[in-house]
């Protein structure tokens, strides 16, 4: 409930919370209190709330009710200009540099510095490198292009952005290390730890459990929209040579109690019963790599199995899933449909191979949002449709849509809507329609039940059972680890690039897949980007 | 929905065949001459080359591009096929071929630059269209004419001939539409080419070979266009050099006017006959009356401007679900 407002010790104090957005209750009277010179943690699973409070403190989502407190003075309205005036600071995930610019033009952008003759170009260039080498302790060039930065570099640059003009007292970092290798991210630790004591309060939002316990003094859990628990992590282990022990026996009890907060959800009869009776395999992948975001994936799929795939941002997941299926280019490896190799150029020839995609982002490359149910459902298979030639058979076309939008409980049950006006789940169906009755042999779902409401979702898992039953292959990427466990039969975790467990899911438990995924199981793997 | 919404709605998809009407009978009323079955034909006749035009840039519309460059196609598909006929003695129906297979090879240029070196379709056809009119310009010494008086007179009656009593300009382009039609409104190709215009990234998840549509799209519509340019050497027993620009624009006009009437604002066939047809009648009708020519242009911009002006403001009515915010 309502806490400490009156503490004079406090950077910021978030209290009682609400915010609704239709059907989901995103915060619910949830907290959030960051003491001065703290380093704090906020973790929670997707749909959590913890970005939608971030997004609310930013000014970017009004709150329906509950109050801010920074440095101790309530802000009525927050917006983005009110909240940067007093001292917030957002790094964001995405690092929104433009390549082409220098680094002194990245870092003054929106805030240049006027001379006499116009922009203080030399003026400028000399403070972006002092903060650069002082504050953060890397020597850039300040004519250097983005383009040419390592991307570790980049983040410096943005942190260099959000600090310049020295007003920063509160910086929250998002999902920091997300882009980052092993080496850059002992580095920007001591970044942050050299701007706590500085002064400046952090809020640190991961999903790496194992950082969080290296580097926050306490940590937030938030849980349905709710701040479950706040935990103190105490002060770091520092070892002889001034390096911080990470992994330390203490850090990974921490990380299991952390867990077991952030989980605390029950799974219900959602999932259908496993029916696998695996086969012959339909999908072998060896070695595949795109040298970027994925190195040496390698895993096959049989007939009638659903394979999980999972990790967390960052870790590679959808990069792989994009050039199973064409759409990324890859540098090495080999992919192999039902025993005959296919080469990964087009989605097209993933499709003729019989490899098949519901892509996550459905609005975008699910749907062509402007046209009808029954056009999105035909149109994988305009040949099924159609004459020889070409001529379209419309009635026909609407006679399959039909069938289909009646065997899936599409609703509205027209197939002359619109898919615009649909709804999430609704939508969803409608991608999975186009693919029914193509005889693919390898179902690759992406984040299929993202934005799909609890009902249709259960429907769509007895589907995606039904797929498996009926011999084909499922591959399912997913970052809903309950998912994952109630409806695959196997799960390949990905961390940083690299497939580094599989795992059958009869017998696993949740928190066990939250740190194989978080990497707290893992210590020390080396990552992609390093 | 409320009576606004109603009206604009109304107006947005009718309005401008009110405005057709409107005008027609202004003219008719203007002048005696205009209604005469004569005028009628010659304004049908008179707007094949840009019927042609506008149905080739409205399936390159369609698939989410603009063609800059079909001036090009329209004048290099003539030239080249009066060249073959003069210079080589090639049999016209022959030289028919040549033209149209040159006029595709413009299609395929664009094709070229714009699928395999990924130039956008604006910047892509820019060039083309400037490299076009420059080699015209280079082999007809500066823009000179090239006159070729002994036409075959079966080549020169494909503008100027009849077939059962019916112009052979309007049997083809009524053909050509005929073509368009199916393929753009009833074939499953013309729903793929749709599907690509409106979500090109949907398109490719689905399977539907994306660049392949594409290049075939650009190099159909330079072809179609070539047609035009056959046409019209054949009424003037002349290749006249850059004559194709004057329809680059009419025809992206009549493209839009077109779509502004599709409920969601799609380019279609029979959008752009009725948006042809409107200019052609406005050009002539303006002539008749012994009226300034160059008002045409301003009315023009302005029904463009206007039909899509309303077209957009319906689709912001309260209350529809996706309207912009």
């Amino acid at each position: 409930m309502a806490t400490t407002a009156d503490s004079n010790s406090n950077a910021l104090v978030m209290s009682d919370i609400s915010k609704a957005f239709p059907g989901v209750q995103a915060l619910d009277n949830a907290n959030l209190v960051v003491a001065d010179r703290e380093i704090h943690g906020l973790v929670g699973e997707n749909g959590a709330g913890k970005s939608t409070i971030i997004k609310v403190l930013a000014g970017i989502y009004e709150a329906d009710h509950g109050s801010v407190w920074v440095a101790n003075e309530q802000l009525e309205q927050l917006t983005p200009q009110s909240v940067h005036e007093r001292g917030v600071r957002f790094i964001h995930q995405e690092l929104s540099l433009v390549p082409y610019f220098n680094v002194t033009e990245s870092v003054f952008m929106a805030q240049e510095k006027q001379g006499v003759f116009g922009l203080a170009t030399r003026k400028m260039r000399r403070q972006a490198e002092d903060f650069l080498a002082n504050i953060l302790g890397a020597e850039i060039d300040g004519r250097t292009l983005i383009r040419d930065l390592t991307v570790a570099q980049q983040k410096l640059v943005q942190i260099a952005r959000a600090l310049i003009d020295g007003q920063a007292r509160l910086v929250v970092f998002d999902e920091p290390t997300a882009v980052l290798g092993a080496a850059d991210i002992n580095t920007l630790f001591g970044n942050i730890r050299e701007l706590r004591n500085s002064g400046i309060s952090i809020v640190y939002v991961s999903h790496y459990l194992s950082e969080i316990t290296e580097i926050c003094n306490r940590v937030t859990v938030f849980r349905n929209g709710v701040d479950v628990d706040t935990i103190h992590l105490g002060e770091e282990q520092v070892n002889g040579a001034g390096n911080v022990v990470s992994g330390a026996a203490n850090g990974s009890v921490r990380q299991a109690e952390i867990i077991k907060l952030m989980v605390g959800r029950e799974i219900t009869d959602m999932y259908p019963e496993s029916q696998a009776t695996p086969a012959n395999t339909v999908l072998e992948v060896d070695g595949l790599s795109d040298g970027i975001r994925f190195v040496d994936a390698s895993f096959s799929v049989r007939a009638g199995e659903i394979v999980g795939l999972t990790g967390i941002i960052g870790s590679g997941r959808e990069a792989l899933v994009d050039s199973i299926y064409g759409q990324r280019r890859v540098s090495k490896g080999t992919l192999a449909v039902a025993g005959k190799p296919i080469k990964l150029r087009s989605p097209a020839q993933a499709v003729s191979a019989g490899l098949v995609l519901v892509p996550r982002d459905r609005r975008n490359d699910g749907l062509v949002l402007d046209m009808s149910v029954a056009d999105n459902v035909n149109v994988a298979t305009l040949e099924m449709v159609s004459s020889k030639l070409g001529w379209h058979r419309r009635q026909q076309a609407a006679q399959r849509a039909d069938q289909l939008v009646e065997q899936l409980d599409v609703r509205p049950r027209r197939s002359d809507t619109i898919v615009r006006f649909l709804s999430g789940g609704n939508q969803q169906k409608v991608v999975l329609a186009r693919w029914l009755t193509t005889d693919s042999k390898v179902f690759v779902l992406d984040q299929p039940t993202t934005g799909v409401d609890v009902g249709a979702r259960s429907e769509i898992y007895a589907l995606v059972a039904q797929l498996a039953a009926g011999g084909a292959g499922v591959l399912m990427s997913s970052n809903d680890l309950a998912e994952v466990l109630g409806i695959c039969d196997r799960v390949l975790v990905m961390v940083r690039g690299r497939i580094v467990a599989e795992r059958e899911t009869s017998g696993l438990a949740l928190d066990e897949l939250v740190a194989l995924t978080t990497g707290s199981a893992l210590e020390g793997v080396e990552g992609v980007a390093s | 929905m409320s009576g606004r919404a109603f009206g604009l709605t109304f107006l947005s998809r009718y309005g401008f065949l009110v405005v057709f009407l409107g005008f027609f009978i202004f003219f008719a009323t203007q002048s005696d001459a205009f209604l005469n079955t004569s005028n009628l034909v010659n304004i049908l006749e008179g707007n094949t080359i840009l019927l042609v035009a506008a149905l080739g840039m409205t399936l390159v519309v369609a698939s989410g591009g603009i063609d800059l460059s079909i001036g090009i196609a329209i004048d290099f598909g003539g030239w080249l096929a009066i060249v073959a006929m003069m210079d080589h003695d090639v049999a016209w129906p022959l030289a028919i071929v040549v033209g149209v297979i040159v006029g595709a090879a413009v299609g395929a240029f664009n094709s070229f630059l714009i699928v395999w070196l990924g130039v956008s379709p604006f910047l892509a056809t820019l060039g083309t269209f400037f490299i076009g009119g420059s080699i015209q310009q280079i082999y007809t010494s500066g823009g000179g004419q090239v006159p070729f008086r002994q036409m075959p007179t079966g080549y020169q009656e494909l503008a100027t001939g009849e077939t059962w009593g019916i112009p052979n300009e309007i049997l083809i382009g009524a053909v050509v539409l005929f073509v368009f039609y199916v393929l753009l409104e009833r074939s499953i190709y013309g729903k793929r080419i749709h599907a690509i215009g409106l979500q090109p990234s949907a398109a490719a998840v689905a399977g539907i070979n994306v660049r392949a549509y594409l290049w075939m799209t650009f190099v159909v519509a330079s072809a179609t266009a070539s047609v035009g340019g056959i046409i019209s050497t054949a009424g003037l027993r002349q290749f006249t050099p850059l004559a194709g620009f004057s329809y680059l624009l009419d025809a992206i006009a009549a493209v839009f006017i077109g779509a502004s009437m599709h409920p969601q604002q799609r380019p279609n066939v029979g959008g752009t006959l009725v948006g042809v047809l409107f200019l052609g009648m406005v050009s002539n009708g303006l002539n008749l009356m012994g009226l300034d020519f160059n008002f045409r242009d301003a009315l023009e911009g302005l029904v463009l401007v206007g039909a899509i002006a309303l077209a957009v403001s319906q689709r912001r009515l309260p209350g529809r679900v996706g309207s912009p915010a």
